[in-house]
Protein backbone atom coordinates (compact mmCIF):
# COMPACT_ATOMS: atom_id res chain seq x y z
CA UNK A 1 0.00 0.00 0.00
CA UNK A 2 1.52 3.35 -1.11
CA UNK A 3 1.45 5.67 1.41
CA UNK A 4 2.83 9.36 1.87
CA UNK A 5 5.36 8.39 -0.61
CA UNK A 6 6.85 5.73 1.38
CA UNK A 7 5.50 1.73 1.38
CA UNK A 8 4.39 0.61 4.64
CA UNK A 9 3.59 -3.10 4.86
CA UNK A 10 1.61 -5.10 7.23
CA UNK A 11 3.56 -8.38 7.08
CA UNK A 12 7.26 -7.22 6.61
CA UNK A 13 7.26 -3.94 8.88
CA UNK A 14 9.61 -4.70 11.47
CA UNK A 15 8.00 -4.29 14.76
CA UNK A 16 11.32 -4.05 17.26
CA UNK A 17 12.05 -0.72 16.44
CA UNK A 18 7.92 0.80 17.60
CA UNK A 19 8.13 1.53 20.90
CA UNK A 20 5.28 2.25 22.96
CA UNK A 21 5.34 5.42 24.72
CA UNK A 22 4.07 5.59 27.96
CA UNK A 23 2.68 9.30 28.58
CA UNK A 24 3.72 10.27 31.92
CA UNK A 25 0.36 11.82 33.78
CA UNK A 26 0.92 15.56 33.96
CA UNK A 27 -2.93 17.54 34.15
CA UNK A 28 -4.64 16.30 37.28
CA UNK A 29 -7.21 14.71 34.92
CA UNK A 30 -4.71 12.11 34.09
CA UNK A 31 -3.32 11.69 36.83
CA UNK A 32 -6.90 10.96 38.34
CA UNK A 33 -7.06 8.19 35.32
CA UNK A 34 -3.37 6.47 36.09
CA UNK A 35 -5.08 5.79 39.33
CA UNK A 36 -7.17 3.45 37.82
CA UNK A 37 -9.89 5.10 39.85
CA UNK A 38 -12.02 6.12 37.14
CA UNK A 39 -12.09 2.64 35.25
CA UNK A 40 -12.83 1.45 39.16
CA UNK A 41 -15.84 3.71 38.64
CA UNK A 42 -16.67 2.88 35.48
CA UNK A 43 -16.51 -0.73 36.23
CA UNK A 44 -18.16 -0.56 38.91
CA UNK A 45 -21.19 0.94 37.24
CA UNK A 46 -21.83 -1.94 35.16
CA UNK A 47 -21.61 -4.15 37.96
CA UNK A 48 -23.28 -2.80 40.54
CA UNK A 49 -22.52 -2.85 44.27
CA UNK A 50 -19.04 -4.14 42.99
CA UNK A 51 -17.12 -0.83 43.87
CA UNK A 52 -17.60 -1.34 47.69
CA UNK A 53 -15.59 -4.66 47.43
CA UNK A 54 -13.26 -3.30 45.53
CA UNK A 55 -12.12 -0.31 47.85
CA UNK A 56 -12.65 -2.93 50.83
CA UNK A 57 -9.85 -5.00 49.56
CA UNK A 58 -7.25 -2.90 51.11
CA UNK A 59 -9.29 -2.65 54.65
CA UNK A 60 -9.04 -6.50 54.36
CA UNK A 61 -5.67 -6.64 53.74
CA UNK A 62 -4.69 -3.99 55.93
CA UNK A 63 -6.49 -5.76 58.44
CA UNK A 64 -4.84 -9.18 57.38
CA UNK A 65 -1.34 -8.04 57.43
CA UNK A 66 -1.64 -6.07 60.46
CA UNK A 67 -2.99 -9.43 62.33
CA UNK A 68 -0.80 -12.70 61.17
CA UNK A 69 -1.21 -14.72 63.89
CA UNK A 70 1.28 -17.72 62.98
CA UNK A 71 0.48 -21.53 64.29
CA UNK A 72 2.58 -22.59 66.67
CA UNK A 73 4.26 -25.55 65.25
CA UNK A 74 8.81 -26.03 64.82
CA UNK A 75 9.87 -28.86 63.40
CA UNK A 76 13.59 -28.91 64.30
CA UNK A 77 16.50 -26.15 65.25
CA UNK A 78 15.04 -23.10 63.37
CA UNK A 79 12.11 -23.30 65.74
CA UNK A 80 14.76 -22.30 68.02
CA UNK A 81 14.91 -18.95 65.99
CA UNK A 82 11.20 -18.54 65.83
CA UNK A 83 11.01 -18.36 69.67
CA UNK A 84 14.20 -15.76 69.20
CA UNK A 85 11.56 -13.73 67.12
CA UNK A 86 8.95 -14.04 68.97
CA UNK A 87 10.74 -12.55 72.30
CA UNK A 88 11.37 -9.25 73.25
CA UNK A 89 14.59 -8.27 71.20
CA UNK A 90 13.28 -9.07 68.02
CA UNK A 91 9.59 -8.80 68.97
CA UNK A 92 7.21 -9.65 65.97
CA UNK A 93 4.87 -7.95 68.43
CA UNK A 94 5.16 -4.85 66.32
CA UNK A 95 3.88 -6.59 63.65
CA UNK A 96 0.99 -7.88 65.23
CA UNK A 97 1.95 -11.21 65.09
CA UNK A 98 2.54 -12.12 68.60
CA UNK A 99 -0.14 -14.39 69.08
CA UNK A 100 1.07 -17.89 67.81
CA UNK A 101 -2.12 -19.70 68.14
CA UNK A 102 -1.91 -23.50 69.53
CA UNK A 103 -4.74 -24.49 67.27
CA UNK A 104 -4.43 -24.03 62.85
CA UNK A 105 -8.23 -23.57 63.05
CA UNK A 106 -7.40 -19.48 64.43
CA UNK A 107 -4.09 -19.61 62.59
CA UNK A 108 -3.42 -17.54 59.39
CA UNK A 109 0.42 -18.04 58.90
CA UNK A 110 2.51 -21.23 59.24
CA UNK A 111 6.09 -21.14 59.46
CA UNK A 112 7.64 -24.43 58.35
CA UNK A 113 10.68 -24.03 60.79
CA UNK A 114 12.88 -26.92 59.70
CA UNK A 115 13.83 -30.03 58.46
CA UNK A 116 10.49 -31.81 56.83
CA UNK A 117 10.95 -35.57 57.15
CA UNK A 118 8.98 -38.38 54.94
CA UNK A 119 7.25 -38.66 58.71
CA UNK A 120 6.36 -35.61 59.54
CA UNK A 121 5.25 -34.23 56.02
CA UNK A 122 1.91 -35.92 56.10
CA UNK A 123 1.42 -34.04 59.67
CA UNK A 124 2.46 -30.58 57.94
CA UNK A 125 0.20 -31.17 54.93
CA UNK A 126 -2.71 -31.52 57.74
CA UNK A 127 -1.80 -29.13 59.94
CA UNK A 128 -1.91 -26.41 56.60
CA UNK A 129 -5.38 -28.20 55.10
CA UNK A 130 -6.81 -27.55 58.89
CA UNK A 131 -6.38 -24.00 58.83
CA UNK A 132 -8.91 -21.64 57.47
CA UNK A 133 -8.44 -19.47 54.75
CA UNK A 134 -7.01 -16.80 53.37
CA UNK A 135 -3.71 -18.85 54.37
CA UNK A 136 0.09 -17.77 53.88
CA UNK A 137 2.91 -20.12 54.26
CA UNK A 138 7.09 -18.93 55.30
CA UNK A 139 8.98 -21.26 54.47
CA UNK A 140 12.12 -21.32 56.97
CA UNK A 141 15.71 -22.49 56.07
CA UNK A 142 17.37 -24.60 53.88
CA UNK A 143 15.95 -27.56 54.80
CA UNK A 144 12.34 -26.35 54.48
CA UNK A 145 13.31 -24.66 51.71
CA UNK A 146 15.13 -27.29 49.28
CA UNK A 147 16.02 -30.27 51.77
CA UNK A 148 19.35 -28.51 52.78
CA UNK A 149 21.96 -30.68 53.99
CA UNK A 150 19.43 -33.69 53.66
CA UNK A 151 18.76 -33.38 50.23
CA UNK A 152 20.53 -36.76 49.44
CA UNK A 153 18.89 -38.14 52.46
CA UNK A 154 16.66 -41.39 52.28
CA UNK A 155 14.16 -39.21 54.91
CA UNK A 156 13.66 -36.19 54.24
CA UNK A 157 12.03 -34.14 51.63
CA UNK A 158 13.34 -31.85 49.23
CA UNK A 159 11.62 -29.14 49.79
CA UNK A 160 8.40 -27.83 51.42
CA UNK A 161 6.66 -26.76 47.85
CA UNK A 162 6.62 -30.30 46.87
CA UNK A 163 3.37 -30.88 49.88
CA UNK A 164 2.18 -27.19 50.53
CA UNK A 165 2.20 -24.05 48.30
CA UNK A 166 4.70 -21.38 49.64
CA UNK A 167 4.49 -17.38 49.72
CA UNK A 168 7.81 -16.62 50.95
CA UNK A 169 11.28 -18.41 51.21
CA UNK A 170 13.79 -17.45 54.07
CA UNK A 171 17.48 -18.76 53.17
CA UNK A 172 19.92 -19.35 56.03
CA UNK A 173 21.03 -22.39 58.34
CA UNK A 174 19.26 -21.22 60.42
CA UNK A 175 18.28 -17.58 59.25
CA UNK A 176 18.90 -15.08 61.74
CA UNK A 177 15.75 -13.13 63.36
CA UNK A 178 16.57 -9.96 60.91
CA UNK A 179 15.84 -12.46 57.89
CA UNK A 180 12.66 -13.50 59.38
CA UNK A 181 11.73 -10.17 59.62
CA UNK A 182 12.66 -8.79 56.43
CA UNK A 183 10.65 -12.63 55.19
CA UNK A 184 7.60 -11.26 57.17
CA UNK A 185 7.88 -7.82 56.20
CA UNK A 186 8.31 -9.55 52.36
CA UNK A 187 4.89 -11.61 53.48
CA UNK A 188 3.10 -8.50 54.28
CA UNK A 189 4.07 -6.69 50.91
CA UNK A 190 2.02 -9.42 48.88
CA UNK A 191 -0.85 -9.32 51.04
CA UNK A 192 -1.05 -5.14 50.43
CA UNK A 193 -0.96 -5.99 46.52
CA UNK A 194 -3.47 -9.17 46.96
CA UNK A 195 -7.19 -8.48 45.15
CA UNK A 196 -8.88 -6.85 42.80
CA UNK A 197 -8.40 -3.34 44.25
CA UNK A 198 -4.57 -4.20 43.80
CA UNK A 199 -5.07 -5.13 40.46
CA UNK A 200 -6.81 -1.77 39.39
CA UNK A 201 -4.13 0.15 40.85
CA UNK A 202 -5.96 1.17 44.14
CA UNK A 203 -3.22 0.71 46.50
CA UNK A 204 -1.28 3.46 44.93
CA UNK B 1 45.58 -54.44 83.02
CA UNK B 2 43.14 -52.67 81.26
CA UNK B 3 39.58 -54.06 81.09
CA UNK B 4 39.73 -55.70 77.81
CA UNK B 5 42.89 -57.90 79.36
CA UNK B 6 40.74 -58.56 82.21
CA UNK B 7 37.52 -59.76 80.17
CA UNK B 8 40.32 -61.97 78.19
CA UNK B 9 41.98 -63.91 81.21
CA UNK B 10 38.64 -64.56 82.31
CA UNK B 11 36.86 -65.73 78.89
CA UNK B 12 40.21 -66.69 77.05
CA UNK B 13 38.23 -68.44 74.48
CA UNK B 14 35.41 -65.89 74.06
CA UNK B 15 37.67 -63.24 73.43
CA UNK B 16 39.83 -63.04 70.05
CA UNK B 17 41.31 -59.87 70.04
CA UNK B 18 41.97 -57.03 72.06
CA UNK B 19 43.21 -53.98 71.46
CA UNK B 20 42.60 -50.08 71.99
CA UNK B 21 39.68 -47.67 69.91
CA UNK B 22 40.04 -44.72 70.03
CA UNK B 23 42.06 -44.80 73.67
CA UNK B 24 39.58 -47.15 74.63
CA UNK B 25 40.02 -50.94 75.61
CA UNK B 26 38.38 -53.32 72.82
CA UNK B 27 37.98 -56.35 72.99
CA UNK B 28 36.63 -58.43 69.90
CA UNK B 29 34.05 -61.09 71.56
CA UNK B 30 32.86 -64.58 69.27
CA UNK B 31 29.26 -64.15 68.43
CA UNK B 32 28.05 -67.01 70.07
CA UNK B 33 29.56 -65.93 73.33
CA UNK B 34 28.71 -62.93 73.36
CA UNK B 35 26.21 -63.21 76.41
CA UNK B 36 28.67 -64.86 78.27
CA UNK B 37 31.65 -62.30 77.67
CA UNK B 38 28.77 -59.23 78.46
CA UNK B 39 28.04 -60.53 81.49
CA UNK B 40 31.40 -60.86 82.33
CA UNK B 41 31.67 -57.21 82.24
CA UNK B 42 29.03 -56.20 83.88
CA UNK B 43 30.53 -58.45 86.64
CA UNK B 44 33.94 -55.82 86.16
CA UNK B 45 31.79 -52.84 87.13
CA UNK B 46 30.50 -52.14 83.58
CA UNK B 47 26.83 -50.93 84.51
CA UNK B 48 26.01 -48.71 81.75
CA UNK B 49 25.63 -49.30 77.96
CA UNK B 50 25.68 -46.08 76.26
CA UNK B 51 25.54 -46.75 72.57
CA UNK B 52 25.17 -49.60 70.09
CA UNK B 53 26.13 -48.95 66.72
CA UNK B 54 26.12 -51.09 63.49
CA UNK B 55 28.61 -50.72 60.56
CA UNK B 56 28.41 -52.51 57.33
CA UNK B 57 31.24 -53.35 55.50
CA UNK B 58 31.94 -55.20 52.47
CA UNK B 59 32.28 -58.90 53.88
CA UNK B 60 31.17 -58.79 57.21
CA UNK B 61 29.08 -56.84 59.59
CA UNK B 62 30.27 -55.16 63.15
CA UNK B 63 27.79 -54.82 65.94
CA UNK B 64 29.77 -52.39 68.17
CA UNK B 65 29.26 -52.02 72.30
CA UNK B 66 30.28 -49.52 74.07
CA UNK B 67 30.33 -49.72 77.60
CA UNK B 68 30.67 -47.31 80.97
CA UNK B 69 31.40 -48.23 84.48
CA UNK B 70 30.05 -45.05 86.84
CA UNK B 71 32.32 -46.54 90.01
CA UNK B 72 35.83 -46.70 88.07
CA UNK B 73 35.53 -44.18 85.47
CA UNK B 74 36.51 -46.55 82.44
CA UNK B 75 35.22 -47.24 78.88
CA UNK B 76 34.96 -50.76 77.60
CA UNK B 77 34.61 -51.55 73.52
CA UNK B 78 33.09 -55.19 72.66
CA UNK B 79 33.20 -55.76 69.11
CA UNK B 80 31.37 -58.90 67.43
CA UNK B 81 31.47 -59.40 63.78
CA UNK B 82 28.26 -61.23 61.97
CA UNK B 83 27.25 -62.44 58.41
CA UNK B 84 27.07 -60.12 56.22
CA UNK B 85 23.97 -61.38 54.74
CA UNK B 86 22.10 -62.84 57.41
CA UNK B 87 23.24 -60.76 60.69
CA UNK B 88 22.20 -62.32 63.54
CA UNK B 89 23.35 -61.72 67.58
CA UNK B 90 21.67 -62.09 70.68
CA UNK B 91 20.13 -59.31 72.39
CA UNK B 92 21.57 -57.87 75.62
CA UNK B 93 18.16 -56.49 76.82
CA UNK B 94 18.34 -59.52 79.88
CA UNK B 95 21.55 -57.50 81.11
CA UNK B 96 21.01 -53.91 80.37
CA UNK B 97 17.61 -52.73 79.97
CA UNK B 98 18.33 -49.53 77.97
CA UNK B 99 19.74 -51.98 75.53
CA UNK B 100 16.30 -52.17 74.26
CA UNK B 101 15.67 -48.94 72.08
CA UNK B 102 19.52 -49.33 71.27
CA UNK B 103 19.36 -52.69 69.40
CA UNK B 104 15.63 -51.68 67.79
CA UNK B 105 17.54 -48.37 66.06
CA UNK B 106 20.28 -50.63 64.92
CA UNK B 107 17.86 -53.13 63.96
CA UNK B 108 16.07 -50.21 61.78
CA UNK B 109 18.84 -48.54 60.62
CA UNK B 110 21.56 -51.14 59.64
CA UNK B 111 19.17 -54.05 59.78
CA UNK B 112 20.85 -56.75 62.43
CA UNK B 113 18.33 -59.19 64.70
CA UNK B 114 18.89 -59.48 68.16
CA UNK B 115 17.64 -62.56 68.99
CA UNK B 116 15.91 -63.02 71.89
CA UNK B 117 14.66 -59.53 71.76
CA UNK B 118 11.08 -58.73 73.82
CA UNK B 119 9.90 -56.22 70.77
CA UNK B 120 12.12 -56.25 67.57
CA UNK B 121 10.55 -53.35 65.60
CA UNK B 122 11.36 -50.31 63.58
CA UNK B 123 11.78 -47.76 65.55
CA UNK B 124 12.45 -44.26 63.73
CA UNK B 125 11.21 -45.11 60.27
CA UNK B 126 6.85 -46.23 60.05
CA UNK B 127 6.46 -49.69 59.73
CA UNK B 128 6.57 -51.33 56.31
CA UNK B 129 9.80 -49.17 55.05
CA UNK B 130 11.39 -51.00 52.86
CA UNK B 131 15.16 -51.85 53.05
CA UNK B 132 17.36 -50.65 56.12
CA UNK B 133 19.12 -46.56 55.36
CA UNK B 134 22.12 -47.17 56.49
CA UNK B 135 23.36 -50.48 54.81
CA UNK B 136 25.26 -50.35 51.36
CA UNK B 137 22.94 -51.92 49.54
CA UNK B 138 20.09 -49.87 50.31
CA UNK B 139 18.01 -48.56 47.27
CA UNK B 140 18.17 -45.00 47.12
CA UNK B 141 17.11 -44.97 43.15
CA UNK B 142 13.13 -45.40 44.53
CA UNK B 143 11.78 -42.67 46.89
CA UNK B 144 9.45 -44.06 49.33
CA UNK B 145 6.64 -41.52 50.71
CA UNK B 146 4.76 -42.24 54.12
CA UNK B 147 1.08 -41.27 54.66
CA UNK B 148 -1.42 -41.11 57.72
CA UNK B 149 -3.78 -43.54 57.22
CA UNK B 150 -7.81 -44.10 58.10
CA UNK B 151 -6.59 -45.28 61.25
CA UNK B 152 -3.73 -43.34 62.21
CA UNK B 153 -0.91 -45.27 61.35
CA UNK B 154 1.53 -44.52 58.97
CA UNK B 155 1.26 -46.61 55.67
CA UNK B 156 4.64 -46.23 53.71
CA UNK B 157 4.31 -46.43 49.57
CA UNK B 158 6.34 -45.26 46.70
CA UNK B 159 3.25 -43.79 45.38
CA UNK B 160 3.43 -39.82 46.34
CA UNK B 161 0.19 -38.77 44.97
CA UNK B 162 -1.67 -37.92 48.33
CA UNK B 163 0.97 -36.05 49.45
CA UNK B 164 2.74 -34.37 46.58
CA UNK B 165 0.87 -30.93 45.27
CA UNK B 166 -0.43 -31.73 41.21
CA UNK B 167 2.36 -29.38 39.60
Amino acid sequence: MEKGGFRVDSVTIDTTKIKPVRKTPETAIEKLEDTGLISTLLAAREREGSILFSTIDQVFNWARLSSLWPVTSGLACCAIEMMGVAMAHHDIARFGMEIFRASPRQADLMFVAGTVTKRMAPRVKQLYEMMPDPKWVISVGSCANTGGPYHDSYSVLKGVDNIIPVDVYIPGCPPRPEAWLYGIIQLREKIKNEGYGATWGLDK
Amino acid sequence: MNAAEELKKALPDAVTKIGMQCNKPEATVKKEDLLDAAAKAQELGFDQLSVITGVDYEDRVEVIYNLFSYENKHNLVLKVILDHDNPEVDSLTTLWKGADWLERETYDLVGIKFTGHPNLTRILLPEGWNGHPLRKDYDMETEQFVTIGEDGDDVVSTDGSNLLRRK
